[in-house]
């Protein structure tokens, strides 16, 4: 287990990360896939669907245009069969800088299944994937995963929502993403974790651009006791470009450690982080973001944001923004803020006889916009908009 | 313009000169209790205080040298082949006739005693060990301020001395910490009765001369209720092969009301490891304000603190430093909130040239309940070359919606087109890039006493000559 | 001797040719205007003379009172008597103007000498009134937040401040309004006269109206195709650019 001595781990309260009394084999049969599929319909004519429950697949389905021009969209243990190739160069290759490669290890030795979505050079998907994980028995330890390879100039969006079956459930997670974008390829990543109440959550994603490759990905995180968040870019090709956009809302005693890394490693690459996190009650948080500019990355623009919002008195936001640049020729800053709702424009609000708990809601969501708007899916920012939503209505 | 007063004279060409060692006493190389004892011995300490060096020895000791975050250039410093105790046993002399002509010359030549006359309220010169000099104007004495070596200040003022000493930085608080508390010698004892205000500046100058050397001293300020005092430290140490050590531990105590400008310009040689631990209390509506500029030195570890500790008290850090090839400024700030209504601010900004490296490193807390706190930062660094490197590591800690923090960084270059803009004005390359950096820290040095801002202007000349290309 | 005079001159950046053979000879107390539609190579003949180093001169001869500027870094080039009105003035943040003029004059001066202060303050404010610049200017970082007039007027006082014996104003008179074209006018007029060689580079006529030149050039493809004297302007200004068009094959 890591220490806080560790700098990687700063903050973080590690007492609780105990992985004493977690099923890690679950029962073989699948388990009420009628009801999970309904509660998995997020949007409208996705190019394909796969749905977990816990661990094990319980739907998919796929275009079938896009399957005769060479997408691969399957779960790891089909894949394994069809396509061991591709995983054999890319499954778990990717090394990992933000401190929880021992978890990656532990996935790695108990992952059951996850996916691979593979877009062939050229092709051009409008329509998102979606994968639904759910955790469904309580104290299962579950491992979603996530493989996504687009080849060079394709361009393909994907969902992943992260759900427990009941909101309260108590589950193990240990989550691994792996985006890996061609030349000239664009990925866009949208994740939506809700997992119980009562989880220990860790998520590390881990993204990889080629040459004027772009990679845009935003995360929403809700759900959770106590969420490790890893994401680490590395800017392989000249010229390619991440986005890293994050928002999150924490009540009770929910803790939310993000980790972030903006690695910088050619030319000409451009990178843009912006992570905002509301707070309640006891709630913490911790933002330690690193950009990283390589000698060899010159004119490069990197820029990283952190915004947080107190909202009670016992809240804690702790803000790590890092730099470390051995280029010269580039742009880059970071900003970091800690504040709490503007009385004026609180007051403004009671004074038009809008109650106070109403009237900070639609202040937070006032705060999210900025990242809301970005995302350029009305159905999606909908989407987003009713699950904070929905946060709120539990208060 | 230009009627500023002349220089401080502390540029490291004019440092790197190096008298014969004539040392009475020398704790020879190496530290262990032995050493500890020699140093309470030819001091005449009492035991509580021979006691308090036995028991940070021992914390030196158990601690690990801070690298699993700090840089491993730490691995270089050698504690068995430093010596921990040179000094002439001369008590420090109130009139400059009076000091060692070696000595004296030493200072003569950093034009200190040119300084005094001009524009010091008193000064204070150590050399190597001990202090050589200690002297206040007489006016400034007898409005009933004390400014004199702590070696003297602990046997003359034991009570106020005792009850301030450590109370800010504990033995124990880093390794270097430690290493101070056991071996500390000279430094400045400053006290300021209630209401006085210091109107020039007390100075004090460390100065280095035997090679392999550790310069320890241990500074304490208490600023009274409603006074106000400015201290301006400098340094030099002769360019020598090997390593030396200076690990100074300065505390300083603003009482209600009261404002301390602490100010350094730090000019070491390229040999020295400048570890240093600054931290300051401020209490109700007391403002510390500390300047801190790092041009010399191997490797600089310091983060100048304030604990705000009363209500309204205001901590101000303002830092410039400049690494150029083979060294490394790391260098910060720390912020610790402990009362409502408390403000700081930190201004850093930091130039790389070559191959030189410098880190921002602060941290900003506000524990939970408090309310009305506020903190900016900025950090501004500049690369000149290729190679420079530039880190930043803020970690902020807010708790309770009733504070705010604001923590900004960027990191710029001198741009090419500039400097071909100021060129076709008929200025060399050279001074183009001076011209710059000096525009880079402008808004910062603007805040400095005139003297200080002189001298820094002219120390980045200096540095920044022969660095394009 | 007396003159600025480019021969032969070929300049490319990176591969790409700009000047083709380029000659000029502005003789010391004359004001030349260049004119030509943009991308014509105008404001790359500036900068190359200026030295910056983007530009790469491949042959030809550029003289300054018989002295070869080609070999000079472009502080030499300044200091040797060449000023350099930028269309897009660099900003220098935190250097304020006075600082900055100064340590350019004080870099004309002899090692060992020193600036006089109070000589210098007199200078640059009577260049500031005859430039209407407000005084306060002079503290503010130089060209920092400046409108496009201030940028312009800044240049002329610089110009002013450092006496140069040839100065090339590029595109001065560009994202003017009439009171700041006719306020920095006023000031190069008032910097005409025998000591000073002035090359106009301009896009409009409209300037022309105001500092009248002696020697009008149109400038098409990278050279010179016609010479004449201020009606030439005129001309150019009825005809349009097309006109010169047509022109070039002749010339060339």
């Amino acid at each position: 287990m890591p220490t806080r001595k560790n700098e990687e781990w700063r903050f973080a309260n590690i007492n609780s990360f105990t992985l004493d009394g977690y099923d890690f084999v679950l029962p073989e049969k699948a388990i009420g896939s009628q009801e999970l599929a309904e509660k998995s319909d997020v949007i409208s004519n996705p190019s394909g669907q796969i749905i977990f429950a816990d661990n094990k697949p319980i739907l998919q389905d796929v275009d079938n245009d896009l399957k005769t021009k060479g997408v691969i969209w399957e779960p790891l243990s089909e894949a394994l069969k069809h396509h061991s190739d591709i995983l054999k160069d890319y499954f778990m290759a990717q090394n990992l800088h933000l401190g929880s490669e021992k978890f990656a290890a532990l996935h790695s030795a108990f992952i059951s299944d996850g996916y691979l979505l593979y877009v062939p050079k050229g092709l051009v998907i409008d329509r998102p994937f979606i994968a639904n994980h759910w955790a469904v028995s309580d104290k299962a330890a579950i491992f979603p995963h996530t493989l996504v390879i687009a080849e060079e100039s394709s361009t393909v969006t994907l969902i992943d929502t992260f759900n427990a079956k009941l909101p309260t459930q108590e589950n193990f997670i240990c989550a691994f993403s792996h985006f890996l974008a061609g030349a000239n390829a664009t990925i866009n990543h949208r994740a939506f974790q809700n997992w119980g109440t009562k989880t220990l959550g860790i998520h590390i994603n881990a993204a990889t651009t080629g040459k004027d490759a772009t990679v845009n990905s935003l995360g929403v995180n809700l759900g959770c006791q106590h969420l490790r968040s890893e994401h680490q870019s590395l800017l392989q090709g000249d010229g390619s470009h991440i986005e890293m956009l994050s928002l999150c809302v924490a009540n009770n005693d929910q803790e939310l450690d993000q980790r972030t890394l903006q690695s910088h490693r050619a030319a000409h690459t451009t990178s843009n982080l912006l992570y905002k996190n509301a707070l309640m009650d006891k709630s913490k948080t911790i933002f330690s973001g690193l950009i990283k500019v390589a000698e060899e990355a010159q004119q490069t623009d990197a820029y990283q944001t952190n915004r947080n919002l107190l909202l009670s008195t016992t809240a804690e936001a702790n803000a790590l923004p890092g730099l470390e640049i051995k280029a010269d020729d580039v742009k880059c800053s970071h900003g970091a803020t800690t504040g709490q709702i503007d009385e004026d424009q609180l007051f403004y609000m009671l004074a038009r006889g809008i109650d106070p708990h109403k009237a900070r809601e639609l202040l937070v969501f006032g705060f999210f916009e900025e990242i809301i708007s970005k995302i350029g899916d009305n159905e999606l920012a909908d989407y987003i908009r009713e699950l904070i939503q929905t946060k709120f209505q539990h208060m | 313009m230009s009627t500023a007063p002349q220089a401080i004279d502390i540029d490291q060409e004019k440092g790197n000169f190096q008298m014969p060692e004539e040392h009475t006493f020398d704790a020879g190389v190496g530290l262990s209790e032995g050493v500890i004892d020699y140093i309470s011995d030819v001091k005449n300490e009492d035991q509580w205080i021979r006691d308090f060096r036995k028991k940070a020895l021992k914390t030196f000791n158990a601690k690990a040298l801070p690298t699993h975050w700090a840089s491993k250039d730490l691995e270089a410093i050698d504690f068995d082949k430093i010596r921990y105790y040179l000094a002439s046993g001369q008590k420090p002399k109130r009139s400059w006739d009076d000091v060692p002509d070696d000595i004296k010359e030493t200072f003569d030549r950093l034009g200190i005693p040119e300084n005094e006359r001009k524009f010091l309220a008193g000064v204070e010169a150590q050399f190597d060990s001990e202090a050589a000099y200690s002297n206040i104007k007489e006016a400034v004495g007898k409005q009933g301020v004390i400014f004199m070596g702590s070696t003297e200040g602990l046997k003359k003022h034991p009570e106020i001395f005792r009850k301030w000493f450590g109370k800010v930085i504990p033995t124990g608080d880093n390794k270097f910490s430690a290493l101070n508390s056991a071996t500390f010698s000279g430094g400045s004892f400053i006290y300021i009765p209630p209401g006085v205000k210091v109107s020039h500046p007390l100075q004090a100058y460390f100065r280095i001369n035997a090679e392999n050397f550790g310069q320890f001293e241990r500074t304490l300020i208490i600023a009274d209720e409603g006074s106000e005092v400015t201290y301006m430290e400098g340094c030099t140490a002769p360019k020598f092969d090997t390593a030396t050590l200076h690990s100074a531990v300065v505390e300083l105590v603003a009482l209600k009301g009261a404002k301390i400008e602490y100010i350094t310009v730090q000019n070491w040689s390229a040999n020295v490891f400048n570890l240093v631990t600054k931290r300051a209390i401020a209490e109700e509506e007391a403002t510390v304000k500390w300047i801190d500029c790092n041009i010399g030195s191997r490797l600089t570890m310091k983060y100048p603190g304030v604990i705000l500790k009363g209500r309204k008290a205001r901590g101000e850090v303002l830092s410039i430093a400049l690494a150029n090839d083979g060294q490394h400024q790391d260098t910060g700030a720390k912020m610790i909130h402990a009362a409502d209504e408390t403000t700081s601010n930190i201004i850093a900004k930091s130039i790389s040239v070559g191959e030189g490296r410098s880190t921002y490193r602060g941290m900003v807390h506000m524990p939970k309940h408090l309310k009305g706190c506020k903190n900016n930062t900025e950090c501004d660094a500049l690369l000149i070359n290729k190679n420079s490197r530039t880190d930043t590591y803020p970690a902020i800690t807010v708790r309770g919606n009733k504070n705010s923090v604001q923590h900004e960084a960027s990191v710029s270059k001198v741009s090419a087109e500039q400097i071909f803009y100021m060129q076709q004005r008929g200025l060399t390359e050279g001074e183009a890039m001076s011209l710059s950096v000096n525009g880079f820290v402008n808004d910062l040095t603007r805040q400095f006493p005139m003297e200080y801002s002189v001298e820094l202007k002219r120390l980045i000349d200096m540095e920044m000559e022969g660095s394009v290309g | 001797m007396s003159q600025l005079e480019i021969k032969n001159l070929n300049v490319s950046i990176g591969e790409k040719p700009i000047l083709n053979d380029f000659s000029l000879t502005v003789p010391k107390g004359e004001v030349h205007a260049i004119m030509g539609p943009n991308g014509t190579g105008k404001s790359t003949l500036g900068k190359a003379l200026a030295g910056h180093p983007d530009y790469t001169v491949s042959s030809g001869e550029a003289l300054l009172d018989g002295l070869s500027l080609l070999d000079l870094e472009p502080d030499e080039i300044s200091r040797a008597g060449l000023f350099m009105a930028f269309q897009y003035p660099n900003e220098i943040p935190g250097v304020s103007i006075a600082n900055f003029i100064r340590a350019a004059v004080q870099a004309r001066l002899d090692e060992g000498e020193n600036l006089v202060a109070t000589e210098y303050y007199k200078d640059l404010y009577h260049q500031m009134d005859l430039l209407k610049i407000d005084r306060k200017f002079t503290s503010r970082s130089v060209n920092e937040g400046f409108s496009g007039g201030e940028k312009k007027r800044c240049e002329i006082l610089q110009m002013a401040m450092l006496k140069p014996s040839y100065a090339i104003l590029d595109e001065t008179d560009s994202g003017l309004d009439i009171d700041a074209l006719k306020i920095v006018s006023d000031g190069v007029n008032k910097l005409r006269g025998e000591n000073l060689g002035i090359l106009l580079i301009t896009h409009y006529q409209r300037l022309l109206e105001y500092i009248v030149p002696d020697k009008v050039h149109v400038m098409w493809d990278g050279r010179i195709v016609k010479s004449g004297d201020k009606d030439l302007a005129l001309e150019l200004e009825s005809n349009g650019y097309d006109w010169i068009k047509e022109l070039a094959p002749a010339n060339a």
